[in-house]
């Protein structure tokens, strides 16, 4: 992430302190969360015809991963939160899902017009992909249980909204009018993902087993995709597309602005302030920046260590 | 009205509302009775009715109801538009063919539709919504704040995060709508688009204001204190973790490949599951932290996860013994076998409605966690979206 | 207790240090008020205590603080949880949970406390402030003293040796402040506890102090000392201090009771000369608005029950009551943005609902209690622009009339960066620019400190000349008392008196400023009043 795109030299681009930082472990355990998920999620297209007794795990198999998935979820946000979020980022992270639960109230994901997509987007986007992993996941678990909608299809949900934080994240730095076109574009491109993931959990409870399109175990992986881009074309694009679209919009026009508010917030909120203690104002020369950067014997520099690496700077025990 | 001096009635554990919830909701997977089911469905709502109390999340069950009507009428249409012809049956209507695309034609549209299809895709479709019902039943019966509150301590940060955002939402919701009545007194339309961003940016601003001065204090007041946990404690979490991982990763082959692994995919995953679970534990011991008064674990609760327990085993042992009328079909069109013994057991868990204790009147839960109860126009008194003064508390209690 | 030693302090970025070489002992058991103009780091100071600063904030630190003992530069806020108690200025802002109980446990589970002490330090806690019947309650539900106290208590479980309070009394009523003031000072008797507060209303505080720390700003040295030593040549000073410096009296009095002691004097020398009359603007026929008969609820909560009120040209009216008396339910009423329960409102003999936004706006003007609610521009500038535009006013009016209120406030700052006093000017300028007949000020001053609310009151006697009908409604007895031509006092509801403000607030015992307190039952209302009338009188 250290391309860095031409850009005048202000205050306003520079590249703002992720507010969750993600380790080596976290990492590793975020690529591995990531695979088991999207085999919880397309398991239908993976799994292999069977016969005799045990084709009744079949029927169990989405069951299994509805419990499969929470632990999973566990593990990953254990292993973020693990040092890295401080007060201020937890302090964010809920402020910011009740504004994405807020703005879900009116309409739990039943019509498709879902604005508080954009506001994942951008905040995971500002704070960086540690953080839009976090938020997606504990924005979906906070409106859930505001709305009392805790069901089996909520650790999926909270998967597929961490990814789609993770990725708003990751897209390459930019600013101004190409960057909230780009912002966009993500938005349309995740809210259609997101659609088609949950889908795909749904499929084999709702496609039954006896229609054309529903999921038929065995078939093969590429029939029953084929099965299955029919049945999202037929029964929910209409949901998806509504999505994408206020999504789009809604970072277009209200892109800016918010943008700067969140950016505004995070150079307040100084994550991973720079501390420094010096024993004594050597003169009444003010301590300027320069003069900071020419730190001399009897100064302790107590940047925060990187979480992965162990306790940031260890206070003494009284 | 001393609160303090009076009994206080007690809210059962969540996680014990949880448990029977998930013991219906797993016999409700394990058969496609309709009559069965419709015997769960209906003691989880009866419990619901008795043992609910007046909190605002109590009445998610109706929205758990609606979405498994949305179920059963979705499956039912499915199955009459697109279902699979060809199969002997009674045929009660015949729908005109549509012809398709090539590349839809896989799909057909159009063609007899049998009673007994339709009976299947009923009952598949009430298996869901019933299963559904069970969620629903734990969401109104358990209070998400107690809930968050059993959240192990390996997820604490996670759990003040959503606790966060819990306190927060109704107040967010208001001051939505005072932020709308100054943009009034400015003279700025609160529709359209500008409108919008009149309202979101400001709303927004004084939000993320409001993390910065809750994160200093909950800095102050010793949010992240950990104890130093020796490398030996630490290596064993991270250990018991991984290997957890690892075996899920076979576990899962097995499960989607049940011819390989002998079948043991479940036991693998179980073991998996076990070892995640020690991980997660042994990783919350790095924390400081101690609970005030967590939620006790009494006979109540003893007796109400363990009615939800015998109904799963009722229905397992019937499972073993081969009783007929667990799985049924429809085709060709018969009257099921109703079998005593699940019934039995799933009567057993009608015992929580005698035995949890009357939740307490909700005053720890005034108007929280229920932006619906908040009238978004109502002027708050001052203009503080914070505002302190209990005319508008009382407005929303 | 506390140990400041040549503490200089520099925020990232910042060009020149808040703090600079601060040197300061805090004895154990005092309760020390930290007074200062804002923007000299008061905030920063008290931050410096627990170590937010520079912890939290970010910054270079030189010097060393030391608290009990230990320094802040190796320990961080959390880990002084249990020694300093630090309670932020909007108390809502700080609670964590939901109900009162788990929040005065929170610190606690923090710092691990088993469960046996954690219950018995609860009651203790629920028993010493007073919440007993509050405990099961939502935090939400409660009203401002009783959050106060709730987030006082919150951080007393912890048992800390030192409370420290930034404004705590800023957004209460007298009577609530008079609450809080008075549960940290038995803090203080009785356990022994250190507070050091912040605290911009003197008058409240100063007679419960024991020590004064004065924050002059501009990197000039801080000065500490009694009360009864800085009061006497402190820059800013309650209205009390500023009547026994007048009349050069000694010892300077810091109570009322002191002062009522030795005002005999001064009472009879003021006895035969009258108050000067305030504008007695009820003989001008001609009114703005009325309200006839106006009730209001929100579901069984009466909010207003049959107000009957009219407002004229060049009047400041002042609205009084404690928090929840329907003060804000009237200017709401008033502003047009909800229907009556019964009853009726008019503004310009018409119903304000009527009015489509750009109409109101040159009628009635209403600048919130958080006046950064209006504010959603990037910059003052877009501010002043937007206004402008809305108001289809020729280009730069706002900007005028923001310089009139407030000069030199720099345009390309943003509004959120702006302090309580500058944040407020420009509200009122965005809401003056279309110079609407009606002015109406939700809680004006809160935050602010002395020279911003001077400059208030010029603003506000300005406009009612201009023949403006103001509108105030505040718990600041001091401002009403300079400002007011007429007081409104309301209770549940209810107009309970109306009547020329000198009348009104002289015999309330609540409402009443120190002046009249001291000098009762002559109705002298300012300092300024009793000033003029002894140079009058007094020849020197």
């Amino acid at each position: 992430m250290t391309v860095s795109v031409p850009q005048p030299a202000t205050r306003q681009y520079r590249r703002l302190t992720p507010a969750v930082r993600l380790g080596t472990r976290s990492s590793f355990l975020l690529l591995l969360t990531t695979l088991f998920g999207i085999a919880a999620f397309a398991w239908p297209l993976l799994i292999h015809q069977s016969s005799g007794p045990n084709s009744a795990h079949n029927g169990d198999a989405p069951w299994i991963f509805v419990g499969l998935v929470p632990l999973l979820l566990a593990i990953v946000m254990a292993e973020l939160s693990e040092g890295a979020i401080d007060a201020k980022a937890v302090a964010l992270l809920g402020i910011l899902a009740a504004c994405f639960a807020a703005l879900r109230v009116p309409s739990p994901g039943i019509n498709g017009f879902e604005p508080e997509w954009f506001l994942l987007i951008l905040a995971a986007r500002v704070f960086g992909r540690g953080f839009g992993f976090v938020l997606g996941a504990t924005a979906f678990f906070a409106s859930a249980l505001i709305t009392g909608g805790v069901g089996p299809w909520l650790p999926f949900q909270m998967l597929a909204a961490a990814w789609v934080g993770f990725g708003a994240g990751c897209l390459p730095p930019m600013r101004g009018f190409p960057e909230r076109l780009m912002l966009a574009g993500y938005g349309v491109v995740s809210a259609l993902v997101y659609g088609l993931l949950t889908n795909f959990w749904f499929w084999p409870f709702v496609g039954g087993s006896t229609t054309t399109y529903s999921f038929v175990p065995g078939l093969g992986t590429i029939e029953n995709l084929h099965r299955f881009i029919l049945f999202d074309l037929t029964t929910s694009m209409g949901f998806d597309l509504t999505r994408a679209v206020t999504c789009a919009v809604l970072v277009l026009v209200l892109g800016r602005p918010v943008l700067a508010a969140l950016r505004r917030a995070s150079r307040r909120a100084v994550f991973e302030p720079t501390i420094e203690f010096v024993d004594q104002a050597g003169d009444e020369t003010v301590l300027s920046g320069q003069a900071r950067e020419n730190a001399g014997a009897g100064r302790q520099r107590n940047e925060p260590s990187h979480p992965a690496a162990g306790p940031r700077s260890s206070p003494r025990e009284p | 009205m001393n609160r303090a001096a009076a009994p206080r009635h007690r809210s059962l554990h969540p996680v014990a509302w949880w448990l029977w919830a998930s013991g219906l909701a797993i016999c409700a997977m394990r058969t496609n009775n309709p009559f069965l089911l419709a015997l769960i469905g209906a003691v989880a709502c009866f419990v619901v009715s008795v043992c609910r109390s007046s909190a605002p999340w109590s009445r998610s069950i109706a929205f758990f109801l609606r979405i498994g009507v949305i179920v059963i009428v979705i499956r039912v249409v499915i199955e009459i538009l697109f279902g699979q012809r060809g199969v002997p049956g009674h045929v009660l209507f015949t729908l005109p063919h549509v012809p398709l695309p090539s590349w839809a034609e896989a799909v057909s549209i159009g063609g007899g539709v049998t009673s007994e299809s339709i009976l299947n895709a009923f009952v598949a479709g009430l298996q869901i919504a019933v299963i559904l019902l069970c969620f629903g039943a734990a969401n109104s019966l358990a209070s998400p704040y107690r809930l968050l509150r059993s959240l192990p301590a390996v997820l604490y940060e996670t759990g003040v995060a959503v606790t966060v955002a819990l306190a927060f939402t109704p107040e967010l919701v208001l001051s939505i709508g005072v932020v709308r009545q100054a943009r009034r007194q400015r003279g700025i339309p609160i529709r359209g688009v500008r409108g919008l961003r009149g309202v979101a940016v400001p709303v927004l601003e004084s939000a993320l204001d409001r993390s910065l001065q809750l994160a200093t204090s909950m800095d102050a007041r010793g949010y992240g204190r950990r104890i130093s946990v020796g490398p030996g404690s630490r290596r064993l979490a991270s250990g018991a973790t991984t290997a957890g991982l690892l075996l899920v990763a076979v576990g899962l082959y097995g499960v989607i490949d049940s011819g390989s692994l002998f079948g043991l995919g479940l036991p693998i995953m179980a073991v998996a599951a076990v070892l995640c679970g020690t991980g997660l534990a042994l990783g919350g011991r790095r924390s400081a932290r101690s609970r005030y008064r967590p939620d006790p674990w009494r006979r109540p609760e003893w007796v109400v996860a363990g009615s939800g327990v015998a109904a799963l085993a009722a229905l397992s042992v019937a499972h073993g013994l081969n009783v007929a009328g667990l799985t049924v079909s429809f085709s060709p069109l018969a009257f099921p076998n109703i079998p005593l013994l699940p019934i039995v057991g799933i009567l057993v868990a009608v015992v929580p409605a005698l035995v949890a204790p009357r939740p307490m009147s909700p005053a720890a839960g005034q108007g929280v966690g229920d932006p619906a109860a908040v009238e978004p126009g109502t002027p708050v008194d001052g203009g503080r979206p914070a505002s302190s003064e209990p005319d508008l508390s009382g407005a929303r209690a | 207790m506390i140990r400041f030693d040549e503490v200089s302090f520099t925020y990232t970025d910042a060009a020149r240090p808040t703090l600079h070489r601060v040197t300061l002992e805090i004895p154990e058991g005092e309760l020390c008020v930290v007074v200062g103009e804002t923007g000299t780091g008061k905030s920063t100071l008290l931050r410096a205590i627990n170590g937010l600063v520079p912890h939290f904030s970010g910054g270079v630190l030189a010097g060393t603080v030391t608290v009990d003992g230990r320094t802040t530069k190796d320990n961080r806020p959390r880990d002084l949880a249990d020694v300093v108690g630090f309670v932020g200025q909007n108390p809502l802002a700080s609670f964590v949970t939901e109900t009162v109980e788990d929040e005065l446990a929170y610190t606690m589970e923090n710092l691990g406390v088993p469960a046996d002490a954690m219950r018995r330090r609860v009651e203790d806690a629920v028993d010493l402030l007073g919440l007993q019947d509050l405990r099961d309650r939502s935090l939400r539900a409660l009203s401002g003293g009783q959050q106060q106290r709730v987030a006082i208590g919150a951080v007393l479980t912890a048992s800390p040796r030192l409370l420290v309070l930034d404004e705590p009394t800023s957004a209460l009523d007298p009577a609530a402040a008079e609450e809080v003031l008075g549960t940290l000072a038995r803090l203080v008797h009785d356990l022994g506890l250190t507070v050091v507060m912040a605290e911009h209303r003197l008058e409240r505080v100063v007679p419960f102090a024991d020590r004064i720390v004065l924050v002059p700003g501009a990197g000039a040295p801080l000065v500490d000392g009694s009360p009864e030593v800085i009061m006497r040549t402190s820059s800013v000073a309650p209205p009390l201090v500023e009547l026994g410096r007048l009349v050069a009296w000694d010892p300077l009095p810091l109570s009322v009771r002191d002062a009522r002691r030795v005002a005999t004097p001064l009472r009879e020398r003021l006895a035969p000369m009258t108050p000067p009359v305030r504008r007695a603007v009820s003989t001008v026929t001609t009114v703005v608005a009325r309200t006839r008969k106006l009730s209001v609820s929100y579901g069984r909560v009466v909010a207003l029950d049959g107000v009957d009120l009219s407002f004229r040209p060049g009047e400041v009216l002042v609205l009084m009551g404690r928090n929840g008396s329907g003060k804000s339910t009237l200017l709401t009423m008033l502003s047009g943005a909800r229907r009556p329960t019964r009853g009726t409102v008019r503004v310009d003999e018409r119903d304000p609902r009527s009015f489509r936004p750009a109409e109101l706006i040159r009628r009635v003007g209403l600048v919130p209690q958080d006046p950064g609610l209006l504010l959603y521009g990037e910059s003052v500038e877009a501010e002043c622009r937007t206004s402008d535009k809305v108001s289809a006013l020729e280009g730069g009016s706002t900007a005028r009339t923001l310089e009139r209120i407030l000069p030199g406030l720099p345009g390309d700052r943003h509004p959120r960066d702006l302090s309580e006093g500058q944040r407020l000017a420009l509200a009122l300028a965005i809401v003056l620019a279309p110079a609407p007949a009606l002015l109406l000020l939700d809680e004006p001053t809160r935050g602010l400190d002395y020279p911003s609310k001077d400059r208030l009151v010029e603003v506000l006697r300005e406009l009612a000349e201009d023949g403006h009908a103001v509108v105030l409604a505040t718990h600041d007895v001091e401002l009403a008392a300079r400002v007011g031509d007429r007081a409104v006092v309301l209770a549940d509801g209810q107009i309970i008196a109306d009547g020329p403000a000198r009348q009104v607030v002289c015999h309330s015992l609540v409402f009443a400023p120190q002046v009249a307190k001291v000098l009762a039952p002559e109705e002298w209302l300012t300092i300024d009043e009793v000033r003029h009338a002894l140079n009058g009188a007094v020849p020197v």
